[in-house]
């Protein structure tokens, strides 16, 4: 089998604007700050890069391209220049079209195709997000030595998750 | 080589022992307390103590992809990076610089550096019984365990005290205790389960973990912190290491010498005393060929290791390998499997959490064919290990995207168990460790050949895992249960076993009582290689307790002038 060649890593840079306009909408700046401002598009081209097969590194630049496409076909402008509704309705169109419903056909649809676009960057946005210094420790709770182990306590009022296990 | 008799006496040691790793450090500690000159062998670099942790302190956004192996490491390391990620690959082989060949798929997880794989072992202490002891002798299955009970009983109060062990009794014949320090804690849903059980299942009880993490101060150690990343070594010292402990100890009786970069290629056989007479080691930095001599020989490179150095080691009276007369070296290897299991949310405690990150989680102790007449289509049994916790956002996957989103996603979600089944795996004499004829290592090593498989005793001892698990949780209240068999290959679980087991009779094992080779006085095998079956539970506190043992004889017999 023909390997496939590695991604140019400019066609990763060329829509890093795009992507963090995506990673902001997937986890948005509320009273703990967004994927944006936590560097979760810089996160997602590293890993893409340096941590992901060739074949879904293409994959991910396709889904990039293929949302701009959809955007240009049914609003008439790239995805940037959308609303944030229309953005929105966009997402939700990926979204819709990333997943089977029954999990053997999603399975095997992975295993063959690759995992879908909208899937691949909702994770990575996620991974990003609650690993970075801004997510863990505003988006979540960090505790970075805890001492000891409390086993049960009460949960406080707007208690955030832990960043680690 | 020719070795003059001045660097023969420069290299001549009361006790050799090759390998540093968690018996290999226990072996080097007993035998330099007792006096002894010791050469500690390594093949791999020294990881010195806290100097040599340098992702201990790190935090998640420390790490350059975040915790992804990179691309390059997947395809370099094609066994080793499914069980590291960039916090502990320092202390994971890379397979590329050392293969090995699967006959089936079989993953050798390696650690070749001072300290080996107690540096990222998971810490868990349990006593074997004589439900295990006893075991194959009752039913006729390879060959008799040499000891009992009662014969190593001391020996595990001795490590676990020097170790110490978190823990806490229960009184089950199955499990004895042990020398323990205070408990950790379950949580809200592990008290659930725990108390679940207690309250409607006969002979299952929930009890915290037993693990090799401090309590309270220890062995000038400091308290475990509940970091929860004790595979990148511990600055606090709060688990038992080679590193943190056993060599430290060793070197402050100023009888150690430690040599690191050292691949024992053989052991030499003196004809005339029909003894070792030392080994043969290859210097990685130097590619020089060393020889040292001593006394007394300890083999603790890790089961399938050891194997292939005695394989390797072959002379006029050993044509088939080491101490290889009853030709089972390299047979009966064996691995627990950890494949089955079950998972379950539970809808209650949405008031409750927790604060820390506990290295540990619960046990349920075996509890089948604890009598003989249970019915069961399989023999020996299982414990189920396992953690309760609340999901948190590596575990659960909300629908959508946006502000709502985010809410569930940084917000605890349900409690949830996961647990799997630790199984016994029988001795196969088919199950083995060969030396490729051909194939050799960038040392001139010959590579060493797995061929394992998990048979029907196990494959149906699985799906019970998989019935009693799911049962329990289903009993108890959980919700969304999904029941597993993964079938992950022989090697997964890192508890491989056997290959020069104890026994009675020279003519079916390759160790007697002592761990000492019948047909060499002065060789004690005291790592994994020297079971002779596997029981259930993990493992590395009865290598460490026989260890001990075997040190503490071998002392007596040097002393007494017997080897």
């Amino acid at each position: 089998m023909k390997a496939d060649p590695i991604v140019d890593p400019h066609a990763f840079i060329q829509q890093r604007d795009l992507l963090a306009e995506l990673v902001e909408i997937i986890i948005p700046t509320t009273d703990t700050p967004g994927a944006k401002a936590a560097g979760v598009h810089d996160y997602i081209i590293k890993v893409m890069m340096n941590c992901r097969e060739p074949r879904a590194q293409s994959k991910f630049i396709n889904g990039l391209e293929d949302l701009n496409a959809y955007s240009l076909d049914n609003y008439g402008k790239t995805f940037l220049k959308c609303t944030i509704n229309e953005k929105t309705a966009i997402l939700n169109h990926s979204e819709a079209h990333s997943e089977y419903k029954n999990r053997l056909i999603n399975k095997i649809s992975n295993k063959l195709l690759g995992r879908p676009f909208f899937t691949t960057l909702k994770d990575l946005t996620v991974q990003g997000y609650c690993t970075s210094e801004l997510g863990a420790t505003q988006g979540l709770a960090y505790d970075y030595i805890p001492g000891a182990y409390r086993a049960c306590i009460p949960i406080l009022k707007h208690q955030k998750s832990w960043a680690t296990k | 080589m020719y070795i003059s008799d001045k660097s023969k006496l420069i290299n001549t040691y009361d006790a050799i022992v090759i390998g540093s790793g968690i018996s290999g450090g226990w072996a080097a500690m007993e035998l330099c307390k007792k006096g002894l000159k010791t050469l500690l062998l390594e093949r791999g670099r020294d990881v010195k103590h806290l100097i040599d942790y340098p992702t201990a302190n790190l935090r998640p956004w420390d790490f350059k992809f975040g915790l992804n192996n990179t691309l390059t490491d997947i395809q370099q390391d094609p066994v080793q990076h499914a069980a590291y990620d960039p916090g502990n690959k320092h202390f994971f082989v890379s397979d590329h610089d050392h293969p090995y060949i699967q006959t089936k798929p079989f993953s050798w997880l390696r650690g070749y550096q001072v300290g080996g794989r107690s540096l990222t072992w998971g810490r868990q202490c349990y006593r074997l019984s004589d439900l295990d002891f006893e075991a194959n002798k009752k039913e006729g299955i390879a060959v008799d365990w040499p000891i009992r009970y009662k014969d190593i009983a001391p020996w595990y109060s001795y490590a676990e005290s020097h170790i110490g062990v978190s823990g806490q009794k229960e009184n089950l014949s199955q499990l004895p205790d042990g020398e323990f320090l205070p408990p950790m804690e379950l949580n809200c849903i592990e008290k659930h389960l725990a108390t679940f059980l207690k309250e409607n299942v006969q002979d299952r009880l929930l009890t915290i973990a037993r693990v090799a993490n401090l309590t309270r101060g220890w062995d000038n150690r400091g308290v475990c912190q509940n970091r929860n990343l004790c595979s990148r070594g511990c600055p606090f010292g709060g688990y038992f290491s080679s590193n943190s402990s056993t060599i430290p100890t060793a070197m402050a009786t100023g009888n150690l010498t430690l040599r690191p970069f050292s691949v024992v290629s053989e052991i030499l056989f003196d004809e005339h005393k029909q003894k070792a007479k030392g080994v043969r080691v290859i210097d990685t930095v130097t590619q020089e060929v060393i020889e040292f001599y001593s006394k007394i020989v300890f083999v603790n490179a890790s089961t399938i290791a050891t194997t292939g150095i005695l394989l390797n080691s072959v002379s006029d009276r050993f044509p088939n390998g080491f101490g290889n007369g009853s030709g089972e070296l390299g047979h009966n290897l064996m691995d627990h499997h950890s494949s089955a299991g079950a998972f379950g949310t539970h809808p209650e405690y949405t008031d409750m959490y927790y604060k820390g990150r506990r290295p540990a989680g619960f046990l349920i102790p075996r509890y089948r064919n604890l009598k003989d007449n249970e019915n069961l289509n399989f023999t020996r049994g299982y414990n189920i290990q396992g953690h309760g916790e609340r999901q948190e956002w590596m575990d659960k996957n909300p629908a959508g995207f946006g502000k709502d989103f985010k809410q569930q996603l940084t917000t605890p979600g349900p409690w949830a168990i996961w647990m799997a089944g630790w199984g016994e795996c029988l001795p196969y004499y088919n199950n083995q460790v060969t030396l490729d004829k051909f194939q050799k290592d960038k040392w001139g090593q010959p590579l060493v050949n797995i061929d394992f498989s998990f048979e029907d005793n196990e494959n149906k001892m699985m799906k019970d895992i998989e019935s009693t698990s799911g049962e329990m949780l289903e009993k108890s209240g959980f919700q969304n249960i999904d029941t597993f068999i993964y079938n992950r290959p022989g090697g997964s679980t890192i508890h491989e076993m056997g290959t020069a087991r104890m026994g009675r009779d020279p003519k079916t094992s390759v160790l007697n009582e002592f761990n000492q080779m019948h047909e060499a006085k002065n060789v004690f095998i005291t790592d994994g290689s020297c079971m002779t079956s596997s029981g259930c539970q993990n493992p590395s506190l009865t290598y460490m307790a026989l260890t001990a043992r075997a040190s503490n004889f071998a002392a007596e017999q040097l002393k007494r002038g017997q080897i």
